[in-house]
């Protein structure tokens, strides 16, 4: 393993403890601050930017894929069969020539 | 201790469902296994390290996928606030132990579980807790030990699987229609900024900072009119 992979570990692990051990000791004066909304918007936010940055320029294809995915995500709210649903539409999108 | 652990064993079947097919995702896109089973249990988060994963596969930038990953775990804040009563009166050790084996799982387990039986407290935390970090970092370990040796799949759509999963994620922490202004604003800004020709990592910087200058716009709206 090279030491970009191993500063990624260290760095997230770091970056992810740091957050427990802020919500430990100040994570009761934070929830009462006034800028305590961007707590419950900023993951959500980012997953959304996530799933626009991986569709952005893609094929029709995968955008199709990524309605399936989508559809199946609203009727489970199942991570695991979001993603082997989503996979399949997209490999027999691909393997019908779509 | 033992109760806790022995209450969780449904969702750590879950869990470790997750944990598998994140091994694999991220053996197919370089990390050794150990590598993986290191991050499991040093990090402890699953949406944000697939999130690393992702970004680090794509940009090989550390500080960007790192701090994209961990911003995902920004709601620990809350979730770790939420203990201070079940925590009161452990040493430090224990108390800093405790939030790094705390997972959504076995939290929300643990608050219900007190809700009906005020007895319950940091060794139940504490014993579901170590359930949850040991199968997360056995299975994703495991799916990694699998992904390796499988031959690369990206042409069987394996790379579509991290949109699928973010979708999923993003299905998981819909509030409800306060969000709908705000996801498209962030949904749209990315777009646009992708097809401007920038980074997609600075992409998700920008739509993710519009979509919050966009929930700041419906947040006044609402307290107006109320």
């Amino acid at each position: 393993m090279t030491s970009p992979y191993w500063a990624l570990i260290l760095v997230l692990a770091f970056a992810a403890f740091s957050i427990r051990v802020v919500g430990l000791f100040a994570g009761d004066s934070i929830r009462a601050s006034r800028y305590a909304w961007m707590l419950d918007d900023v993951p959500g936010l980012i997953v959304v930017s996530l799933v626009a940055a991986s569709l952005a320029g893609q094929s029709f294809q995968t955008w199709v894929a990524a309605v399936v995915a989508l559809s199946v995500a609203l009727s489970t709210n199942h991570v695991i069969a979001t993603m082997a649903i989503g996979v399949l539409a997209y490999a027999g999108l691909a393997w019908i020539g779509f | 201790m033992k109760h806790g652990a022995i209450a969780i064993l449904p969702l750590a079947a879950g869990a470790a469902l997750y944990g598998f097919a994140f091994g694999l995702l991220a053996a197919q896109v370089g990390f050794p296994w150990w590598g993986v089973g290191l991050m499991s249990a040093a990090v402890h988060a699953g949406s944000s390290q697939i999130v690393a994963v992702e970004q680090f596969a794509n940009t090989s930038a550390v500080l960007g996928a790192a701090l994209a990953g961990a911003a995902l775990n920004l709601r620990y804040i809350g979730i770790i606030a939420s203990l201070s009563e079940v925590l009161q009166g452990l040493p430090l050790r224990v108390r800093l132990f405790a939030i790094h084996i705390t997972g959504d799982e076995n939290w929300a387990l643990t608050m219900s579980e007190r809700a009906k039986a005020p007895a319950i407290g940091a060794s139940f935390l504490i014993g579901s807790g170590l359930v949850m970090i040991s199968v997360w970092t056995m299975s994703t370990t495991a799916g990694a030990i699998v992904g390796a040796v499988l031959p690369d799949l990206e042409k069987f759509g394996l790379g579509f699987a991290f949109t699928a999963a973010f979708i999923a994620m993003a299905r998981g922490l819909w509030r409800g229609r306060p969000n709908a202004l705000p996801w498209l604003v962030a949904f749209g800004a990315t777009i646009a900024v992708v097809l401007l020709g920038l980074p997609k990592a600075f992409a998700i910087v920008a739509g993710t900072l519009c979509g919050l200058l966009a929930s700041y716009a419906v947040r006044r709206h609402r307290s107006a009119v109320a």
